[in-house]
């Protein structure tokens, strides 16, 4: 048998400032023609791994390495980049970070011109690859122009460039459109077929099942959890730190009734361990005026309109999801709505009152609204000067600081945190400054809060716990959620506010927004076995129920098979 | 706010030239344009720089901000330099008094037939500057700028700097201003006015750090995928071809030739000094 | 055990390098013209926050990227604003030798550097003065370029300028070590 495109034994390896090695004792062997899903939650040594296999580990991240990495037979420490770079193409997960070109045909050249390669060879190359990632239509466009989707086949096609025969991608569908996803995923199994290796990591395993790997390695702190055959794997998996299709999950839950028991208290207040609070009240009166009102709001950037007319009643007492692709105005919808943005027709009040009767700040005292990043805007010394930051902007009572910083940091679970108060923001964990930022939103005491994308740049297990903790957060009114992830959004909301390009098309509670399966697909939304089965057992109590929760009522029979 | 280069004189006469010659052409303009301080030479360099402009047929409408402000610089830029030199004036020529028509009050500062022209030339010097160097940014491919600069001889590791420059522009602004919003729903205000410019520098910090602290730790996988695709580790091509034409090459020695005559017509004629038209003489 | 440690001299020119200079550049060029503090008592010149950028990113990353981020963000700014890249060259060159000295001051403030993050932030700030005051001189060359007289240089040009960015530096320069040091700790290079 030929040598394997990737032989590592016995990799140990620990970063130059780390105490403890980031991964440890891995075998593996990758051959041509295979296709191996990495998965495993955050931290568990998958981009370690990568790093170990592409040779940025050592030549780029010094530490200390044990065991040995072999490429086409030869050990990486030996190789040079530029010699790895012909070999293995590794698509990294952000591709707005991979892109180095302004142009497209700039960006495919990259690779081939920093190996010294003859302009006529990269020519070639360019339109060869064009081809075969379906971006011709790209040719001669500005990168900073492009969507999402287009930027992950574009940062796909500068990897085809240099034709490598390993593939590297690393968690290609975070960011992701069905549509956009089914190509990417359509590229790379042609690769496999053309005798190419292929790694995969990713956590939405539901999703890279698409790909119908060969094997899957599953990781966790750093060591083999499993490595073998995807049905395997998912016996094993954990449902909780890794996203399977439903019927995995309910699998397990047949097979191991005890767990259950270990089901945390309801991610969404349907499911009745709702917190106390008036959010547990959702209904409104309808005499009350809502908080939120769009009539005919048309807003945009400059000459380009994105939202095309939009109305639309947001409730005092409600959570409500603004689902939709990439690129269709969520977000737009509500930087006008905080006067971020100039609206250009149409009005939107707040509790009964035109917007531009108020000024941000003070609409920030009713919205608490949470960006995407939470890096994006955390800059003092300490989390104290950070979280009074706000307050003081609003000229609040300099004796009620204390107070107020206590208790944002207790809603959001922070206060546990050994000397948060003096702690530099920035160097907390990502987790705890998406909670920080949580806590920011809240030490102006709104009712309602606002917030853009909670689960970007998580896994699945810390984007659920951080959505229990956002729900269990008392005292709050209302949360309006904007998000792309389609379980993430059903399972939480109370009602459904569903865009496609700057206009809304569907407007209601979960289960009614789904049933049409059609104009879910034009939505370019993906239909999720999860969306499946809770059609299939929709008749229990009308919510629309989390993998876990379901499954544990199907297993129990506490939900009736249609 | 829109900080994208953007390509407005695509498919231009201009930008239809090999880059280089765009580069090289503002390099020779400079050179002898500094050298001339006779008023009609440099109406004459005006006319080539502004014809030359034209070609790049860059909308006027699109950077009429640009020019206002240029214009307004360059104004007091002239004005400060005539009022504190009082009245000394450079480039004179020899033996030549300053014919003066008053003093401005309170400053005492002479005005004078040769101030004037003095300032004039700086001033129609600068605009004829910055009309040559308009092109560089608005009529060259976006793309092009590194292999540009490396075939000029720059190092290709700068030369690519440049392209990434370039590159990392529209992004970064883009992040900027979410940080800007970011701040403003937590009611920062940047509206606010205050005497102390200690205070109103510390005031930048909310935006200036988070933007600054991003991008660089936003880098780190940047700088992976240039290693991963083996940048900086040998010998680098460029895929575009830049070949000089026959037009080319005429713009070149065109450009080449007027610093030459600049040169020389500086050291055997009256061209670098001062020249002050009879008519505005006083009586 | 393989242990790896890859001694980086100041003068490496890298990836890490040409990213840094890039991002340097870029946001000098995009944010120094956006605000502008009059400072008192001056005419011509503000005070551009914006210009911290270049004595930090010297004193962080080495005197290349600090050269490069002065040098072709300045060039870039004036490009932007319609000013044009070399129109005043010059003061691009002064802004790149700002850059350039704030990165050599590691080299020779080597007490101040081996101590606390606060001594080090204090450092940023000396080496990034010292740097404003020295390589501001190249202005004075307007002399030659334009015919401007001395004293309007030394009262319109220098002094504002060299005002205004002392007082950024100083302030700005030791925030920006404070938030940036631990982020890098935190990098895993």
């Amino acid at each position: 048998m030929a040598e394997p495109v990737v032989r590592i034994e016995g990799l140990t390896y620990r970063y130059r400032r780390a105490s403890e090695p980031a991964i440890r004792d891995i075998d593996l062997t990758v051959e041509a023609g295979e296709v191996l899903l990495v998965a495993g939650p955050s931290g568990c040594g998958k981009s370690t791994l990568i790093r170990a296999i592409n040779g940025l580990i050592p030549h780029a991240y010094p530490g200390e390495l044990s065991g040995s990495v072999r490429v086409n037979g030869r050990l990486t420490t030996e190789l040079r980049l530029r010699d790895l770079a012909a070999i293995i193409g590794t698509v990294l997960q952000d591709p707005a970070k991979q892109i180095v070109g302004a142009t497209v045909e700039a960006e495919l050249a990259f690779g081939p011109e920093n190996l010294g390669m003859d302009r006529t060879e990269i020519r070639r190359r360019i339109s060869d690859v064009a081809e075969r990632a379906g971006i011709r239509n790209l040719l001669g466009r500005e990168t900073a122009a492009l969507s999402g989707g287009e930027r992950q086949l574009l940062a796909v096609g500068g990897i085809l460039m240099l034709e490598p025969r390993l593939y590297v991608v690393d968690e290609p569908l975070a960011n992701l459109d069905p549509a956009s996803a089914a190509r990417l995923l359509g590229i790379l199994r042609t690769l496999a077929d053309e005798g190419h290796a292929i790694v995969i990591v990713e956590h939405r395993v539901e999703e890279a099942l698409d790909l119908r790997p060969d094997r899957v390695l599953y990781l966790e702190e750093g060591r083999t959890r499993y490595l073998g055959s995807v049905s395997g794997f998912l016996e094993i998996a954990d449902p909780d730190a890794v996203k399977l299709p439903f019927d995995a999950v309910l699998a397990r839950f047949r097979s191991d009734p005890s767990l259950v028991g270990t089901i945390p208290a309801a991610p969404g207040h349907h499911a009745g361990a709702a917190p106390p609070g008036t959010l547990a009240a959702p209904g409104a009166d309808p005499a009350e005026s809502p908080r939120l009102e769009f009539s005919g709001v048309r807003a945009g950037f400059g000459d380009r309109e994105v939202l095309h007319g939009i109305d639309a009643r947001l409730g005092r007492r409600e959570i409500v999801a603004v689902l939709g692709p990439n690129g269709s105005g969520k977000t737009t919808l509500f930087r006008t709505a905080m006067r971020l943005l100039k609206l250009t027709g149409g009005e939107i009040r707040v509790d009964g009152e035109p917007i531009t009767n108020r000024t941000v700040a003070q609409l920030a005292s009713t919205f608490g609204y949470v960006f995407q990043s939470p890096s994006q805007m955390l800059f003092a010394r300490t989390v104290r000067e950070e979280l009074t930051f706000g307050p003081r902007n609003l000229g609040r009572d300099p004796g009620t600081f204390g107070a107020i910083v206590t208790d944002a940091l207790e809603r959001t679970s922070l206060d546990v945190v050994e000397d948060i108060l003096d702690r530099p923001p920035l160097t907390l964990s990502f987790g705890q400054q998406k909670r920080l930022a949580l806590a920011i939103a809240l030490s102006l005491e709104p009712p309602t809060l606002i917030l853009d994308e909670p689960s970007a740049g998580q896994d699945h297990r810390t984007a659920r716990r951080f959505m229990r903790e956002v729900m269990a957060i008392p005292g709050l009114e209302s949360i309006y959620l904007v998000t792309h992830d389609v379980d993430l959004a059903l399972t939480h909301a109370d009602r459904i506010l569903l865009f496609r390009e700057g206009r809304v098309v569907a407007d209601g509670p979960p289960l009614e927004v789904v049933e049409d399966t059609d104009r879910w697909i034009a939505c370019n939304l993906r239909p999720t076995s999860l969306i499946r089965a809770n059609a299939r057992w929709s008749g229990l109590n009308g919510a629309f129920l989390d993998a876990e929760t379901l499954a544990a009522r199907v297993a129990t029979g506490t939900a009736a098979a249609p | 706010m829109n900080f994208a280069p953007r390509y407005l004189g695509r498919g231009s006469w201009l930008a239809r030239r090999d880059p280089r010659v765009l580069v090289i052409a503002v390099v020779c303009f400079v050179l002898a344009a500094i050298q001339v301080w006779d008023l009609r030479i440099m109406l004459i360099l005006d006319l080539i720089a502004f014809a030359y402009y034209r070609t790049a047929r860059i909308p006027f409408r699109q950077v009429r901000r640009q020019w206002m402000l240029a214009i307004l610089f360059v104004s007091l830029l002239v004005f400060a330099n005539g009022i504190i030199a009082s009245g000394r004036i450079q480039r004179l020529p020899e033996g030549v008094e300053p014919h003066i028509y008053g003093y401005i009050p309170l400053l005492g500062t002479p005005v004078s037939a040769e101030s004037l022209t003095f300032a004039l030339v700086q001033f129609l010097r600068f605009l004829s500057l910055i009309a040559v160097g308009f092109p560089i940014a608005f009529a060259i491919a976006p793309d092009v700028f590194g292999v540009t600069f490396a075939r000029l001889g720059v190092p290709y590791r700068f030369a690519y700097a440049i392209d990434l420059t370039w590159r990392f522009i529209p992004s970064l602004a883009e992040d900027f201003r979410s940080t800007i919003d970011a701040q403003r729903v937590r009611g920062m205000d940047f509206t606010g006015q205050s005497r102390n410019p200690v205070a109103r520098v510390r005031r930048q910090i909310p935006v200036l750090v988070p933007t600054i602290v991003n991008a660089i730790a936003g880098a780190e996988d940047t700088i992976d995928a240039m290693d991963l695709r083996g940048f900086g580790t040998g010998e680098r091509t460029w895929f575009q071809d830049l070949v000089l034409d026959r037009t080319d090459k005429l713009v070149l020695i065109g450009f080449g030739s007027l610093l030459v005559v600049a040169t020389i017509g500086g050291l055997v004629t009256s061209s670098s000094v001062l020249w002050v038209p009879d008519a505005i003489l006083p009586r | 055990m393989t242990s790896m440690s890859m001694p980086r001299s100041m003068w490496t020119v890298d990836s890490r390098t040409i990213v840094y200079a890039a991002i340097g550049a870029a946001l000098y060029g995009v944010l120094v013209g956006l605000f502008k503090i009059p400072v008192p008592g001056t005419t011509a010149v503000d005070a551009r926050p914006a210009f911290a950028l270049v004595p930090f990113f010297g004193f962080a990353f080495g005197p290349v990227v600090g050269l490069f981020t002065g040098l072709v963000g300045n060039m870039i700014g004036d490009q932007i604003s319609g000013w044009g890249a070399l129109t005043s060259y010059n003061w691009s060159i002064a802004n790149g030798v700002v850059g350039l000295l704030a990165g050599l001051a590691p080299a020779y403030l080597g007490s101040m550097m081996s101590g606390s993050l606060g001594r080090r932030a204090a450092a940023g700030a000396v080496g990034g003065a010292i740097a404003v005051v020295i390589g501001f001189l190249v202005v004075f060359s307007d002399m030659i370029k334009d015919q401007m007289d001395f004293n309007a240089v030394l009262t319109t040009e220098y002094i504002p300028v060299v005002i205004g960015d002392l007082i950024v530096t100083i302030i700005l320069v030791p925030v920006l070590v404070y938030a940036w040091e631990p982020v890098k700790e935190r990098l895993g290079r």
